[in-house]
């Protein structure tokens, strides 16, 4: 895929986000964030925590509320509309559920349903949501833990599978509501180190089938290695962005360099 | 040990009406139980605050009060009712408020992150609810929903003051007329050990079927 001198993809914005900013109560957590994510573009969020990065992927399929900035999916607005008189109204409950359906989010604690085997819990949505016929939906569910390597855990409960698995399981529970951009929100952190390799294997087919991604994680390198454009984050606040090669060598703000000297030192007695 | 045995078909019938009682009020305030906590956690302003009125006030009034009431009071307001009916009917509405915090406490226990998941995936919240979050409170319930059950059933004994042929209010009548009160006493003690026994065990199979490891 060819990008620009900004690092962006040469195709039309999945994902736009305008001049959002949000308040937990008198605290600014995101102070006017403007990006967008391009179709098939993979773009990898890092930052310190406390930077704004998760609860900038959260407000964009609303599970945050935002007070100021739009966000478009496909040139629809999230969450909220302006009325005639040039309020800004949230939008009904089933428009925001029609619209979350078209993006799918991966949570770094998995949140499978428990109740549920891993393949109800992948055609769960499918069901539900799109009305797919419950027979359809299996098989559409068994081939995709198939994708995800999971075929003969299709009847586990998730508490039999291990956390690789399980994460497994959920972003094949949200490929299946067939979305236009996937969200990944630190979804390695509560993965024990042998196990997240088998997860990032998975994400990295997605890129390279054109998925729009927006991942938010503390996996430098595999940041370095597939993301189309990183973007650094601090204080609620786009610092940099680029390519990752870019980004990564040649760091130009000040807290851009202490973040990646600090990875890269690790941990040190 | 004859005297038991030549009551026991007497006291079969008001165990009778006792199990008859313990199942109308179980089911009632079951459903009450769900229906309230949904509307108390859900609800608009006004439906939350008509919930916490009945709630107040069923906690805060005896059962044999209430018993009184519907027995003694609703016949001058022209009311007729079935003194089984009425029996079932006021403490079935009773333990509904005992039922209302069983569920709400087991719904609230399900971690936020089942909601945030089942949102993402663009469900709307009553489907949430039923496909996801009253699925897995059904199994957090379990243990004080059958706490509450067997109060339900040890509750159904104050029916017999206002003369309703429970296994109490029959074993009475029997101590009444062979002064003797341990035999048939004893019996009808036993009648609700077993029936309670049984509704704990029960539970505790349910408990175990419903495992899943979290």
């Amino acid at each position: 895929m060819s990008t620009d001198a900004s690092g962006s993809l040469a195709a039309p914005a999945e994902i736009e986000i305008r001049g959002v900013s949000k308040w937990f109560g008198e605290h600014k957590v995101l102070n006017g964030i403007s990006t967008d994510v391009k179709r098939g573009e993979a773009l990898v969020v890092i930052g310190p925590s406390g930077s704004g990065k998760t609860t900038l992927l959260r407000c964009i399929n609303l599970l945050e509320e935002f007070q100021e900035g739009e966000i478009r999916i496909g040139g629809d607005a999230m969450g909220y509309t302006v009325d005639a008189g040039g309020r800004r109204v949230r939008r009904s409950e089933a428009e925001i559920a029609r619209m979350r359906a078209k993006l799918g989010m991966v949570f770094q604690s998995f949140n499978l349903f428990p109740h549920l085997s891993a393949l109800r819990n992948v055609a769960l949505g499918p069901v539900r949501v799109l009305g797919v016929p419950p027979q359809e939906a299996a098989e559409q569910a068994a081939a995709l833990l198939a994708r995800v390597g999971l075929a003969d855990k299709a009847d586990a409960l998730p508490g039999r599978l291990s956390g690789g698995q399980q994460q497994r399981v959920a972003i094949a529970r949200a490929l299946a509501m067939k979305p236009k951009a996937m969200l990944f929100d630190e979804v390695t952190s509560a993965l024990d180190p042998e196990l997240v390799a088998e997860v990032l294997d998975v994400m990295h087919q997605l890129v390279q089938e054109g998925m729009t991604m927006v991942i938010v994680t503390h996996e430098m390198a595999f940041a370095q290695a597939f993301a189309h454009r990183v973007v650094f984050m601090a204080e609620g606040e786009i610092v940099e962005q680029g390519e990752p090669a870019r980004v990564f060598q040649d760091p130009q703000s000040k807290r851009l360099q202490a973040f990646l000297k600090r990875f890269k030192q690790g941990y040190q007695l | 040990m004859d005297l038991i045995f030549n009551s026991l078909p007497l006291l079969a019938r008001g165990t009778l009406t006792t199990l008859y009682l313990s199942a109308g009020a179980i089911v009632l305030a079951t459903a009450l139980g769900v229906v309230l906590a949904l509307l108390q956690l859900y609800g608009g302003f006004i439906l939350r605050a008509l919930v916490e009125v009945y709630l107040y006030v069923v906690r805060g009034v005896p059962l044999l009060v209430l018993l009184f009431a519907m027995y003694y009071a609703l016949p001058y307001a022209n009311v007729q009712i079935e003194p089984i009916t009425g029996g079932i009917a006021v403490i079935g509405l009773y333990f509904g408020a005992f039922m209302t915090e069983v569920v709400r406490a087991a719904v609230l226990s399900v971690p936020r992150g089942q909601w945030e998941a089942a949102r993402a995936v663009g469900l709307t919240t009553p489907r949430i609810l039923l496909d996801v979050v009253l699925m897995q409170a059904v199994r957090m319930a379990g243990p004080p929903f059958v706490n509450t059950c067997i109060m339900v059933v040890k509750g159904t004994s104050l029916v017999a003051i206002i003369g309703l042929a429970d296994v109490t209010y029959v074993g009475k009548q029997i101590v009444e007329r062979t002064l003797a009160p341990f035999e048939i006493f004893g019996a009808v003690a036993l009648v609700y050990f077993v029936i309670c026994f049984g509704l704990s065990r029960l539970g505790q199979y349910f408990e175990r079927r419903l495992n899943y490891v979290h």
